[in-house]
């Protein structure tokens, strides 16, 4: 019985570490990738045209 | 508006009687779609008939597709896309027009690659009415929807590998309807067809309202 | 003659050079700490279910991934509609950013989903109308944005997309009812996803993964929505610069 449920365990865990792992993973690239996208773009705008800043 | 449409079509139809691209590319590579389905499915254990529904229609979307990207190729030449704009047409007409053009070349087409399967396929056509008003709502839902994004694709450098990216996923509910549709008649359930025809005749509609605001829109820049 | 790196400088002097503003720090601070408390209770705190196992956890990012994909698509066809009503260029924009934005959390419900899929029902796919339907919602938001990223002049661009922008909520309707009625018609396969009872703990988790991607997806939006917003003004200056600098040439050389 205990090893059917340890099997049911091991079996299932690597499906949710991927799953979280894409998501907070996808979450964080995308976040930097448009950090830095923005970064490299507002060297190239006046303040005045950064209406938030 | 529908006097403009009705001239629109004739000097598109007028367009492709003329040039012979249709009858003698379009069509041709039709039939070669339905060769190509009996090499890939083997035709002697009845897989083609089986499928032939699905077959049918999915020969039927890509033979449509270049129909319609010539409809909007024959305009981006020689400045014609600003004549039509100069000529006072009603955008909406314009939308009409060419829905209505690309609509009959869809039905031709249909026509022969529905000789096409009964014969090479060898699949016994049934349940007539059925087929009919399927073939005649998912022809007017392909051509409202074919006819508006083909104007979004047109003149731009990538058209020809945007608009089956556009178009396709939109036109999946179609692909599904007509050959559920087709499978009710041949299969002699035609009740089940009935609401597929319902479906498609709403997509229609609102690709029709969608065509006939969204062209001004379309027609007014680049 | 100003040099470039001397416009650089100049501008880099006044103010921070981001996306950043007050505002942004404060919800990103939140939501790492709302991304911490579902961590420490999605995966930690919250007991395994009684049918599904660990596969239960899953869920906790499954759903609203889902959840916030339809949301995106909304605000892409809210953005397209007002923009080609009052032709503003911030709700284009704000289309721009949601469809992006949409597409990331649909690729999310999709993996997320086949992870479920594969201790669950043994499969990574199956037709289930659920599954196809999303698989199609993402077809259609990388047509949308295939479109933004044509090499167009930005208002040809910004129309087209908007065309298509708000038609994506009504495809998304039409192919989801069309995709329901085949699967339901065809009957081959009922799957049971067995009658998952959440207990007070589980709700909770699956709570917190709300808030918690919900607060990621807004400031990925309002970021995604600067970024495009400067891509803009860079172009529109650039244009600018170079008029000047063709005027200034047109001067020298008389």
């Amino acid at each position: 019985m205990s090893s059917i449920v340890f099997a049911q365990a091991t079996g299932t865990w690597p499906y949710v570490a991927a799953s979280w792992i894409f998501v907070f993973g996808g979450m964080g690239a995308y976040a930097l990738v448009t950090v830095i996208r923005g970064r490299r773009l507002s060297q190239k705008v006046s303040p005045e045209k950064r209406r938030w800043s | 508006m529908l006097a403009d449409a009705w001239l629109i079509a004739l000097k598109d139809l007028k367009l492709e009687l003329r040039s012979r691209v249709a009858i003698n590319q379009v069509l041709p590579f039709a039939l070669l779609v339905l060769v190509l389905f009996a090499f890939a499915l083997d035709p002697d254990r009845g897989l083609l008939q089986k499928a032939t529904p699905g077959l049918y229609w999915i020969a039927v979307l890509f033979s449509g597709l270049l129909a319609m990207q010539r409809s909007f190729a024959v305009e981006s030449t020689d400045g014609v896309t600003d004549a039509l704009r100069l000529s006072g047409l009603a955008p909406s007409g314009i939308y009409l027009g060419k829905t209505l053009s690309v609509a009959v070349q869809l039905v031709v087409l249909e026509l022969l690659l529905g000789v096409g399967v009964a014969v090479l396929y060898g699949t016994p056509l049934a349940g007539w009415l059925l087929l009919l008003a399927t073939i005649g709502v998912a022809t007017a839902a392909i051509a409202t929807a074919g006819t508006l994004f083909g104007a979004v694709a047109s003149g731009l450098r990538v058209r020809e590998t945007l608009l089956p990216l556009l178009l396709l996923p939109v036109l999946a509910p179609v692909l599904i309807g007509a050959t559920r549709a087709f499978e009710a008649a041949l299969n002699g359930t035609p009740s089940e067809g009935w609401p597929w025809v319902g479906l498609m005749s709403v997509f229609s509609v609102m690709y029709v309202v969608a065509g006939i605001f969204g062209f001004g829109p379309l027609m007014e820049e680049s | 003659m100003i040099t470039e790196s001397a416009v650089t400088a100049k501008i880099s002097e006044n103010g921070p050079t981001s996306t950043g503003s007050r505002a942004t720090l404060i919800l990103g601070i939140v939501t790492v700490i709302a991304l911490g408390v579902l961590v420490l209770f999605g995966l930690i705190l919250s007991p395994a279910d009684q049918k599904q196992g660990d596969a239960v956890r899953i869920m906790y990012v499954h759903v609203p991934s889902a959840t916030l994909s339809y949301i995106g698509c909304l605000l892409a066809g809210v953005g397209s509609a007002v923009f080609l009503w009052r032709k503003s260029q911030w709700w284009d924009l704000v289309a721009y950013a949601g469809a992006e934005v949409a597409a990331l959390f649909t690729a999310f419900t999709l993996v997320t989903g086949m992870f479920w899929g594969r201790p669950t029902w043994g499969v990574f796919w199956v037709w289930d109308a659920r599954l196809t339907s999303s698989a199609m919602l993402m077809l259609l938001l990388l047509g949308y944005l295939a479109v933004r990223r044509l090499e167009a002049d930005y208002s040809v661009r910004a129309k087209r997309a908007a065309i298509v922008g708000l038609l994506l909520v009504p495809n998304v309707f039409i192919v989801r009812q069309s995709v329901q009625w085949w699967r339901t018609l065809h009957q081959t396969a009922t799957l049971q996803l067995g009658d998952t009872k959440l207990d007070g703990l589980m709700l909770f988790s699956l709570f917190t993964g709300f808030v918690a991607t919900a607060l990621a997806f807004v400031w990925m939006v309002i970021h995604r929505f600067r970024v495009a917003w400067l891509e803009e003004q860079v172009d529109t200056e650039g244009l600018d610069a170079a008029l000047v600098e063709r005027r200034a040439e047109g001067v020298a050389s008389t």
